[in-house]
């Protein structure tokens, strides 16, 4: 059992690479996207040594790291499942003898691994032009820290496939798409720390699992969460993963036993 | 000329009365879409306004001016996506082979491409985020002069020609390499570095940002006139520019054209 999905993560990280320029491009983004935010946080330290309560080596590591979680986390290979379910393109894998929910799960791992290997070598670039400090966090914290990470994603495989059971019912699956993107770039925290909002808007921040993407695994890392807070970042992490999979898989069951597919 | 200009006006209509009523089919659709980006536009905002409390200057600019070159770079981003999200598409397009039914068309075939489909969605959100913009920029404590305002909106049309340029370009890479989604996306990354004033940023990039990627002579240098801060280049350099680098992408989408091959249609 476990060769076949073994070799369904070596086809989807070799049809990831199908089309060199184009993710050679994706990849160029993410580069750029993280060097424009990491230069204006070093430009904004050139007038002042402290801002938001953040020093500049620790902004900067922030920055780093949050990319680097984030670029990984929310790489996915099924931005396109809504469309693929509702054109019926999925009455193939339907007919496979593998789980769907675990053949899309291996190809998810696949293109986020894929990312992964890039982002380590770009971090190495951005590591040598813009030098960030960083202080390693004691050994229960980092394994904290990688679980933490494994259950971002997690909560983000369990959010695309509910975006992917839109297709079940419908054709319209962007515009909730878009607006998932665009909190996620309010409030994931890539931009700038959450905690330099004002406390409303970070109490309405926490009631979404967006801060458990990246943010709250980099705070953990840079040692700015004391116990209470990995307490109840670990239960908000843990009630998302948990929560979000129940209904996803809820509404898959549904979604499936409603489908039907005709000519292919 | 002005029969031209009419005839290209009332084709521009059409289309854009066509994405009008597909807007209303997809209303809940539009409606998400405008959403997100006012979410997207009111967190660069709410950022920038975080700084203005906390930050005193960044690379010699105050936070209202800042905000300046944020609202400047909103503006001529959502204006451009309001009347070239045709470059977007231009890759399925070339993949489908409908671009060869443009060419055989008696209009111009770069024209329709690039302002075949208006976004019906940056239009409205354009009407709302242009009233913030105005607001905003009217009860800033900058001393805007008259002068000032009429140099800003001459080097604003100046900074939307480039920008018209800068699709051409990227529609012309697409033609020669179909295969290419992502070429207009890494340019919108690219210009996001255009939030912020040019001159902040390392030595290096500068002469980058302004001459290869011209942000500086777009989002950059009209909002310096308006600021009151003297522009990195001065107005005869960037009209210039502007002039020039929108004459090479015309050229460079004919030459481009004589070297396109369909491949299937």
């Amino acid at each position: 059992m476990f060769s076949k999905y073994a070799r369904l993560f070596t086809i989807s990280w070799q049809a990831g690479l199908a089309y060199p320029i184009s993710f050679a491009l994706w990849r160029v983004r993410q580069i750029v996207a993280t060097f424009m935010v990491l230069t204006l946080w070093t430009v904004m330290y050139s007038d002042q040594t402290s801002l938001f309560g953040y020093q500049r080596n620790e902004i900067l590591g922030y920055i780093f790291l949050v990319s680097l979680i984030q670029g990984t986390v929310m790489a996915t290979s099924l931005n396109g499942l809504a469309h693929e379910i509702y054109s019926g393109n999925i009455s193939q894998l339907l007919m496979k003898p593998v789980s769907i929910l675990k053949y899309l799960a291996v190809q998810d791992v696949a293109d986020k691994m894929k990312n992964l290997t890039f982002i380590l070598l770009e971090s190495v670039a951005l590591f040598v032009i813009f030098q960030p400090r960083f202080v390693m966090p004691s050994l229960p914290h980092l394994l904290l820290f990688i679980v933490w990470v494994v259950l971002a994603i997690i909560i983000h495989y369990w959010i695309e496939i509910l975006f992917g059971t839109l297709g079940f019912w419908s054709p319209q699956t962007w515009g909730p798409k878009f607006i998932f993107f665009m909190l996620i770039e309010a409030t994931g925290g890539k931009l700038f720390p959450l905690d330099v909002l004002p406390d409303h808007l970070q109490r309405l921040v926490y009631l979404t699992p967006f801060p458990y993407f990246s943010f709250v695994q980099t705070q953990l890392f840079l040692g700015r969460l004391d116990q209470t807070q990995i307490l109840n970042h670990s239960i908000g992490i843990g009630f998302w993963s948990i929560f979000l999979g129940l209904i996803a898989v809820r509404i898959w069951r549904k979604g499936i036993y409603d489908y039907s597919a005709a000519g292919n | 000329m002005l029969k031209i200009t009419a005839k290209y006006f009332r084709i521009w209509l059409l289309t854009a009365t066509n994405a009008l009523q597909q807007a209303f089919i997809n209303r809940g659709t539009n409606i998400l879409f405008i959403l997100g980006k006012t979410i997207r536009f009111a967190m660069a905002i709410v950022f920038t306004l975080l700084l203005r409390n906390n930050v005193r200057q960044i690379g010699g600019y105050d936070s209202e001016m800042l905000l300046i070159f944020v609202l400047t770079y909103h503006a001529l981003e959502t204006l451009a996506q309001v009347f070239y999200r045709g470059a977007y598409q231009f890759g399925e397009l070339i993949r489908s082979g409908s671009f060869d039914g443009l060419l055989t068309k008696p209009v111009n075939a770069l024209f329709t491409a690039l302002t075949g489909h208006p976004d019906i969605n940056d239009a409205f959100f354009l009407i709302g985020s242009t009233s913030v913009t105005a607001y905003l920029m009217t009860t800033s404590s900058l001393s805007i002069t008259p002068l000032s305002v009429f140099l800003y909106l001459l080097l604003f049309a100046n900074g939307f020609l480039i920008l018209t340029a800068v699709h051409i370009f990227i529609m012309c890479f697409t033609l020669l390499s179909s295969d290419v989604d992502n070429i207009m996306f890494a340019y919108r990354d690219v210009s996001r570095l255009g939030l912020f004033p040019i001159s902040i940023y390392h030595q290096v990039l500068q002469p980058i940002l302004f001459f290869i990627v011209p942000l500086g002579f777009m989002f950059t240098i009209p909002s310096q006139v308006l600021v009151g801060v003297t522009p990195t280049y001065n107005l005869l350099i960037t009209t210039g520019f502007g002039i020039f680098f929108f004459w090479l992408s015309l050229k460079t989408w004919r030459w481009t054209l004589k070297k396109y091959s369909s491949a299937s249609s």
